[in-house]
């Protein structure tokens, strides 16, 4: 046998090894994904029904839904969204347009990085902190300022990793043509990097809409229907980690059905982002 | 005898003619490196100039510092004097927008914007201009026949500006940077990432736009400089070597450098 056979064959040995190797590392991460979605589908399946959807939650004991919790995790996740995506989207774009060269963007970005993977039960400290003890009660709006403190960091480096990639040359076309910098900006590189940016928020409602630390020290938990912004609000997650604690069967059943909506919903919005970006790979 | 005329009658028909812009004693820098050493040109009025020189000599620089776009950029700066029509355009007071309106550029890549093939045309128009809607009608039409493109995208100006072809493409930029009426159109290497059908479409309207406007064009390709300029620079290493008429230059030149260089003996 030659030495080039023998090379071969030992490089085909090592390949499959690696590659088994490899099959077997995916094949372990995905079954506890398939684990999660599986119990959570059995369990949390066989409680929706629409009181679900239309009942507040209830005592011990008793029958209900989670529609307090519910409205409350969209309205905080909505106002979370408005008030921390304007910053993060003139963070980024500063970051990537005016400051490309500068230093203050570089330590931004570290900055930037650092609060991305900070816990969020910080996050909900601080704010607890800075509003809830000096305006000494739990409020929503509380919730809503700790969900955007953690939209910031998400959408500042989607936004900013979008428009480094929208190429130099349009940016100097656009330039080329008379337009003022902020024109570009708005009309070039905005458009270009559309679907990238609308990805990043997406990807932010996602991760805040299944927060719990971090309302836990601002907007607390509410068992009953409030629309008031200064005062405690009921949002799923919370719910879910106080129902799911809890040596009752009915709260439990509840805790899993309100995981299976945080769980599909995010899913969902997570699907769509790809496809958006999926669509722009396409073109 | 009088030594002046006879001076003027042996100039190269690039002193004779009115000069459009007007180079200087200019230096460049890209940081500390010296990427342009005191160079001297003056670019006749409508009339196509062709830079050439092997990568690095300076000749993309030379036409980047002619609209200032190398100020997008940080640590790059020049010095000297560039006149156009007599005012000096490396003034501080210059504005940048208004001089970029009188000097369009059309870079290497096409760069439509990602926007549909009217409004590459119109957002230009538009910056600087208030028009109805029936006038900007007519403008993007004649800027895409200018471009001699009107024919291939007539029926569909509302499809994306990316989704033509490279050659397509590029005379879209063309005709964008034609309809906001500048003076001067630099071209930088417009044709090298196009196929020859769509080169020679471009070399076509090059010829024909220079009865109008004054024309700058960098080229690695040589034969394009020959077919399509007047005037010929040759650069090398961030120096001007010899500039004069193009025949000239490809028959016979004053230095060995460019000889050396139009005949492929380096570069």
């Amino acid at each position: 046998m030659s030495t080039a056979q023998s090379l071969h064959r030992s490089r085909k040995r090592k390949n499959a090894v690696m590659m088994a190797l490899c099959i077997i590392a995916a094949g372990i991460g995905l079954a506890w994904l398939a684990l999660i979605l599986g119990a959570l589908l059995y369990k949390g399946l066989s409680g929706v029904n629409l009181a679900v959807f239309t009942e507040m939650t209830p005592p011990p004991g008793d029958a209900g839904g989670l529609l307090n919790a519910i409205y409350g995790s969209i309205i905080m996740t909505i106002i979370g969204i408005v008030v921390g995506t304007p910053i993060g989207v003139l963070a980024g774009t500063y970051m990537a347009e005016y400051g490309r060269f500068s230093r203050l963007t570089t330590v931004v970005r570290f900055i930037n990085d650092i609060l991305l993977s900070a816990p969020s039960i910080i996050v909900g400290l601080f704010v607890y902190e800075l509003m809830v003890r000096p305006m000494g009660h739990f409020s929503a709006i509380a919730g809503a300022v700790a969900l955007s403190i953690l939209v910031i960091p998400v959408v500042v480096r989607t936004t900013e990793d979008m428009l480094n990639l929208v190429p130099n040359a349009l940016r100097e076309a656009g330039t080329a043509i008379g337009a003022p910098r902020w024109v570009v900006i708005r009309s070039v590189a905005y458009r270009a990097a559309l679907s990238g940016i609308v990805t990043g928020i997406l990807l932010a409602i996602a991760r805040i809409s299944g927060e719990t630390a971090p309302l836990l020290f601002t907007a607390l938990n509410n068992q009953f229907w409030s629309s008031n912004l200064n005062a405690p609000m009921a949002s799923l997650p919370a719910t879910i980690f106080q129902f799911a604690l809890s040596p009752y069967e009915e709260w439990q059943q509840l805790a899993w059905t309100g995981a299976l909506i945080i769980t599909l919903t995010v899913l969902g919005l997570s699907i769509f982002a790809r496809s958006l970006t999926g669509r722009r790979e396409d073109r | 005898m009088k030594p002046m005329l006879s001076t003027d009658l042996n100039a190269p028909d690039a002193t004779v003619e009115k000069a459009k812009i007007e180079v200087k004693n200019l230096n460049f820098y890209y940081g500390q490196s010296k990427a342009l050493k005191d160079i001297n040109l003056s670019l006749p009025e409508r009339s196509v100039t062709a830079f050439i020189g092997p990568s690095g000599c300076g000749k993309s620089t030379l036409l980047r510092v002619l609209n200032r776009i190398y100020e997008l950029y940080p640590k790059q700066s020049a010095e000297g004097q560039v006149l156009l029509d007599g005012k000096n355009i490396l003034d501080r007071s210059q504005d940048l927008n208004l001089l970029r309106t009188k000097i369009g550029m059309v870079f290497q890549k096409p760069t439509p914007f990602p926007m549909s093939i009217y409004e590459n045309i119109a957002f230009g128009v538009r910056l600087y201009e208030k028009i109805s809607k029936a006038e900007m009608d007519n403008r993007v039409e004649s800027a895409l026949k200018r471009a001699a493109l009107w024919s291939e995208v007539k029926d569909k100006l509302n499809a994306s500006g990316q989704s033509l072809s490279g050659g397509q493409q590029q005379r879209l930029c063309i005709a964008r940077t034609v309809a906001v009426k500048p003076e001067v159109i630099l071209l930088d290497e417009p044709a090298s990432a196009l196929d020859p059908l769509s080169t020679a479409k471009i070399e076509e309207l090059i010829d024909e736009l220079q009865a109008d406007y004054t024309i700058v064009i960098v080229t690695h390709n040589m034969q394009q400089a020959a077919r399509v300029s007047r005037q010929t620079a040759f650069m090398y290493l961030g120096e001007l070597v010899e500039f004069d008429r193009t025949e000239k230059i490809f028959t016979s030149p004053r230095e060995k450098r460019t000889q050396d260089y139009i005949t492929g003996r380096f570069g």
